[in-house]
């Protein structure tokens, strides 16, 4: 008897070496099932079969049996669980790489569209001024000529006409405006004092068109009216802006200059960024560019839009934003901005 | 204003070097805007030197054969210069000389070595002059370098349209000693005057002495007519001017000197010696120095004679009594014309010269006399005139000096700056003005000089004082007044919302010129008949009539519907640069699609264009402003992106833009719109769509208002623009589509209830419009409809010939209670039947 217990138990042994053996080159899920049919098969499974000896088997050996039998049992069947999840992860694996891409492929982008260079210059400087308290106002690009000159200060038949060539539309009555000023006039006209505004828009000029020089471009003028206001606050705003569109290292210069409806009057110059001041080609040498034209406005000029000059004052100023835009992004050629090449739009 | 610095010296000692001294002027408002170094280039290959031998080279008609004494040898030239004669003292460039852009070099001609050049004005780079050799002054040393005695150092300035008084070397001499600090040392002119007065030689009526403040008149004779000595002739070419004649050079040396203009006529061609300073009579003519004959009207002021105007008052000599070689007596005429005047009529006839742009500056009438009397002493020493005594000086309005009260609080209100009384007077005094200061510390009186006609209030004084004390001493400060309440319009802000739109939807924007021609405008038009261009005068707020009506009348043509483009109203130009750019645009499509045009030459895709800008439409009459439509185009034409992906390299279609047109509405919340066919001009008959926002009439229902168009553009203007694919444009009126912006919106809570969907499969006439449908379900389902979404469009078998199947779903929903789906099916039926009645749909 004690022989054939032995032999149970050895047979037992075998049947799971061999099993064990059996299931690791399996692969498939089929031959994954019929390993299971096989071995642990309900019916027919090889464990099954051994196990129909139990009833010959004494009282005491059969507890022997049975927990060698379970222990296979239990063990074949982790393995085979442990066999299945492997190949589900590897046909997983297997039908993932199947759905390779070449992620190296251009994307479907729609290209994101640009805006024009001289749009967004005018958008950061106005933000700049209105960060100070300005509103922004748009103007009539089709003027009276009381409005464009004789209100600012410019009567017929003054010399100072010859400072901006125009374009007429009725000679002496309309024009197309020769600068943002006259926005100063309406703005007063329909607003009291305080008034802080910025009118960026295009501008004419009847001059030949080279590489500085358009027939139309864009200005922004500023305009602040109060009781309290003097050329100290001029200087600290065009300051501040110039310091936050090219940086807090350019330094600002304020020389004497003559615009009929300023007084007192200032250009203004500002530090080369490309040799810091110190002279090149770019600034002829001299260290500086020039930028933008500013001053107190002309007492004649509040007195036309029935404002006290006793009572208010306030600063002007005019800058021309393809200068800026030249200067921001090193463009030496200003006929680019109208040309609209997709190859110039895109770069900036 | 050129200004030789060794002229200027004779007025004002230089301290400062000349580029210091440039700098100084300019920050105080005098602009130097170059600095030039005559004869810096010269070195010691630029000689002088004198003509020893002169002969005709055979067989050249010009070229003479010269043997030149350099002071230390003889060398051979060959020039062709026709004013060289023996013994002439001359400019010689040696070998290895740069003379302008060449390096001069031994060469040979017509079988003469030549070993150098003579040189011109203009080749030694002093002027325009090139009409002959340089000759130097008989006592001029042989053999030195030229620069010693030519070099010269020329400051540019530009002067500013207020400073009349600046277009001079005295006056700029002025600056300089108030800005360095150095006396000034003007010119006092001494000369012996004899022989019968002035007065009894000429007579002067001046008929209008508004336009005439001041007519002086002297008299010299025996005036031998001749060249100027080298000095002077030398500081004219410095600054700019060609020497003529001794009479001239002085007239233009003085004004030069003084900004006086002035202007000497040959006594003996003015009949009875009397001058008459009057207006021109209407349909008078003379002929002025430059032998053109003008044609003078009442506004002009003219100098006359008895027999007529003999010249333009202020502007221009005239040929009838112009000084020449034969002329001994001169009458000398130093005046002041009023600066409008002189303006007006030197623009009414083009004619600007140096006299006219002095007088429209405004001068001090003060100056007359100063200057006459400079240019006689200058005639006496060097023409040998003999001065008659006396000056007729016709000035019954002695100019009075302006009187200013000022105080040192002026210059603190305007700039913040704290100046005492002191430092005000002594910069005004520097500038020449008188100060009276008061006893408290602050107030003063000044006196103006009568040359500074700019200088009219406090403002001006404080200008002249802040510049002169520097602007760089003005603090710096942030304003802190009181914020004002923001503004009366936000257009700048919409105006970038809409780029910003567009720019999402893959658009580049564009800035073009808002000048074009009509040409390049009515080529949008694939028929130009009165009726098509009248699409281009099209706005929201007029009627195609009322704009057909407008063209009809400028229209000159005689046929009734055909259309000349030159009759196209458009806000025109009186002087416009070129042709191409003469009226503002009716449009922004044109230049959208010339744009698209250029670019097509060097992009395959992505000609994706927009700008947001203004059409100009033109009232009805010129002296009246015309309306500025704030206005949107944008524009397709190709693949959006050159790529291996097909839906990104398909050209764009219709659909594509009318994709960008609901993408812009749905960034602005516009939500009740809708598109109808329409016919224009510039698009492809059966691809074209009006868009139309609703608003609610008087009477409180829904209307559709047109406020642009968008389509494909038609094959014959595609053509015209040699596109590379169809294009697809679109025009939209900003004003219009804004006042459909929703002010407010209100929060609407989303239903927790069941949503119930249903399919909807249709089977139509091809010719129905998916609108037509869509709005017939929206308004039949009523407020339980949630949304709808057409999905599917099919043509094609099963669906038989001539129809279409459209596919929504619909997507039914309750705010306050779960639907039932017997609710949701009685609604659907109900549509059904509706769309069949409507337009024969049948299920699918």
């Amino acid at each position: 008897m004690i022989g054939q217990l032995e032999q149970l138990l050895g047979q037992l042994d075998t049947l799971r070496v061999r099993a064990i053996e059996e299931l690791e080159p399996i692969n498939t899920s089929a031959g994954l099932e019929d390993w299971d049919t096989r071995y642990l098969g309900r019916n027919r499974g090889e464990l099954k079969s051994l196990s129909s000896v139990m009833p010959k088997l004494s009282k005491e050996e059969r507890p022997i049996v049975g927990q060698k039998i379970n222990a296979v049992k239990s063990e074949l069947e982790r393995r085979l669980n442990e066999k299945r999840e492997e190949l589900k992860q590897r046909e997983l694996l297997l039908a993932l790489e199947q759905e390779r891409i070449d992620v190296t492929l251009p994307g479907r982008m729609l290209p994101a569209g640009t805006m024009h260079p001289l749009s967004r210059t005018i958008q950061e400087i106005t933000d700049i001024f209105v960060r100070m308290g300005f509103s922004v106002l748009q103007g009539l690009e089709v003027e009276t000529d009381y409005h464009n000159f004789q209100a600012l200060n410019i009567p017929t038949d003054h010399p100072a006409r010859d400072m901006q060539d125009t374009f007429w539309v009725s000679p002496g009555e309309v024009l197309l405006r020769t600068q943002t000023s006259p926005m100063q006039i309406r703005t007063m006209e329909q607003l009291q004092p305080p008034v802080r505004v910025v009118v960026p828009g295009k501008v004419y000029r009847n001059e030949d068109v080279d590489a500085t020089h358009e027939a139309m471009f864009h200005q922004i003028e500023g305009l602040l009216i109060d009781e309290v206001c003097t050329m100290a606050d001029l200087k600290g705003c065009l300051e501040r802006f110039v310091h936050e569109l090219f940086g807090p290292e350019r330094r600002l210069r304020f020389r004497g200059s003559y615009f009929p409806f300023t007084e007192p009057s200032a250009e203004v110059d500002i530090s080369c960024g490309l040799c810091d001041g110190k002279g090149c080609r770019s600034c002829k040498y001299s260290g500086w560019l020039e930028v933008l034209g500013s001053g107190m406005v002309h007492p004649n000029v509040l007195r036309n839009v029935g404002y006290d000059p006793k009572k208010y004052r306030g600063f002007a100023f005019g800058v021309g934003v393809e200068r800026i835009a030249m200067l921001k992004y090193g463009i030496g050629e200003i006929r680019l901005f109208s040309g609209n090449d997709l190859r110039f739009l895109r770069q900036l | 204003m050129r200004v030789p610095l060794s002229w200027l010296k004779e007025y004002v000692e230089i301290t400062q070097s000349p580029e210091e001294l440039a700098h100084t002027l300019t920050m105080a408002g005098l602009e130097v805007e170059a600095i030039e170094y005559i004869g810096k280039s010269w070195g010691d290959k630029i000689i002088t030197a004198q003509i020893d031998h002169l002969e005709k080279v055979e067989g050249s008609d010009h070229l003479n054969y010269t043997k030149i004494n350099t002071g230390s040898g003889q060398i051979n030239v060959i020039c062709g210069a026709p004013n060289i004669q023996l013994g002439d003292k001359v400019p010689l460039a040696l070998p290895g000389a740069q003379v302008g852009d060449i390096t001069i070099s031994e060469t040979r001609k017509f079988g003469y070595v030549s070993q150098g050049m003579l040189c011109s004005p203009r080749e030694l780079g002093m002027g325009n002059d090139h009409s002959g050799i340089y000759i130097l002054e008989p006592e001029t040393k042989l053999g030195q370098p030229l620069m010693d005695l030519l070099g010269e150092i020329v400051l540019d300035f530009s002067i500013k349209a207020h400073r009349g008084d600046l277009s001079s070397i005295i006056g700029i001499a002025r600056e300089v000693a108030a800005l360095t600090k150095q006396p000034l040392r003007l010119p006092e002119p001494r000369f012996q005057e004899q022989g019968t007065p002035a007065s009894d030689l000429v007579k002067v009526s001046v008929e209008d002495s508004e336009l005439c403040p001041r007519y002086t008149a002297r008299v010299l004779s025996n005036i031998q007519v001749g060249p100027s000595p080298a000095w002077m002739a030398r500081r004219l070419l410095a600054a700019g001017l060609r020497p003529i004649s001794n009479v001239v050079d002085i007239t233009n040396y003085v004004l030069l000197e003084f900004g006086q203009p002035l202007h000497s006529f040959d006594y003996d061609l003015v009949p009875d010696h009397h001058i008459i300073v009057r207006r021109a009579h209407a349909g008078e003519e003379m002929k002025t120095l430059d032998d053109v004959k003008r044609k003078l009207t009442p506004e002009m002021l003219v100098i006359a004679d008895p027999t007529g105007p003999t010249a333009i008052a202020g502007v221009m000599g005239g040929a009838r009594s112009e000084v020449s070689d034969k002329t001994t007596t001169v009458l000398l005429e130093s005046a002041n014309f009023k600066g409008g005047s002189v303006r007006r009529t030197s623009s009414t006839l083009g004619l600007r010269t140096d006299a006219s742009s002095h007088f429209e500056k405004g001068l001090d009438p003060e100056l007359a006399l100063a200057g006459t009397n400079r240019a006689v002493q200058l005639l006496t020493e060097l023409a040998g005139g003999l001065a008659h005594p006396g000056v007729v000086d016709h000035y019954p309005n002695p100019v009075q000096p302006r009187v200013l009260d000022f105080s040192t609080d002026d210059v603190e209100w305007l700039t913040s700056m704290k100046v005492t009384q002191s430092e005000a007077s002594d910069a005004l005094n520097a500038l020449n003005f008188t100060v009276a200061a008061a006893e408290d510390g602050k107030r003063m009186q000044v006196t103006v000089p009568t040359y500074r006609t700019d200088v009219t209030q406090e403002a001006d004084l404080v200008e002249e004082v802040i510049r002169l004390i520097g602007y760089e001493h003005i603090p710096s400060t942030i304003p802190d007044g009181p914020l004002p309440e923001q503004t009366i319009d936000r257009w700048f802000e919409r105006e970038q919302q809409i780029r910003n739109l567009l720019i999402g939807a893959g658009l580049n924007e564009i800035v073009t010129y808002t000048l074009i021609s009509r040409t390049r405008m009515v080529k949008l038009l694939a028929q130009t008949d009165l009726a098509s261009a009248s699409v281009l005068l099209r706005a929201p707020n007029r009627s195609a009539a009322q704009e057909e009506a407008r063209i009809q009348a400028s229209n000159t043509s005689t046929a009734t519907t055909s259309f000349d483009p030159h009759t196209l109203p458009a806000v025109a130009l009186v002087n416009p640069l070129t042709a191409d750019q003469e009226v503002l645009r009716l449009t922004l499509m044109s230049n959208l699609l010339e744009i698209i045009q250029e670019n097509s030459k060097h992009n395959k895709s992505g000609l994706r264009f927009f700008e947001v800008g203004r059409r100009y439409l033109p009232a009805e009459t010129k002296s009246q402003l015309p309306d500025e439509r704030r206005t949107a185009a944008f524009a397709l034409c190709g693949p959006a992106e050159n790529t291996w992906l097909p839906e990104l390299a398909r050209p764009a279609d219709f659909y594509d833009l009318k994709g960008v047109v609901e993408a812009l509405l749905s960034g602005l919340k516009i939500r009740r719109y809708r598109f109808t066919p329409t016919q224009h001009p510039t698009f492809h008959p059966g691809r074209c769509a009006l868009l139309e926002l609703a608003y609610e009439n008087e009477s409180g229902d829904e209307a559709f208002s047109p406020i642009g168009v968008l389509g494909e553009v038609h094959p014959l203007v595609q053509q015209r623009y040699d596109l590379p694919h169809r294009a697809y444009l679109c025009e939209l009126d900003l004003e219009h589509l804004y006042a459909a912006v929703p002010q407010q919106i209100n929060y609407q809570p989303i239903s927790r209830h069941q949503e119930l969907t249903r399919d909807l499969a249709l089977v139509v006439d091809q010719r129905i419009a998916a609108q037509d449908i869509q709005d017939t379900i929206v308004r039949h389902a009523g407020k339980l409809l949630h949304s709808i979404a057409l999905f599917d469009v099919y043509t094609g078998d099963p669906i038989p010939a001539g129809k279409k199947n459209l596919t929504y779903t619909l997507v039914y929903q309750a705010q306050d209670r779960t639907l039932k789906d017997t609710e949701a099916n009685e609604l659907q039926e109900r549509i059904i039947r509706l769309l069949n009645e409507d337009f024969g749909a049948v299920l699918r």
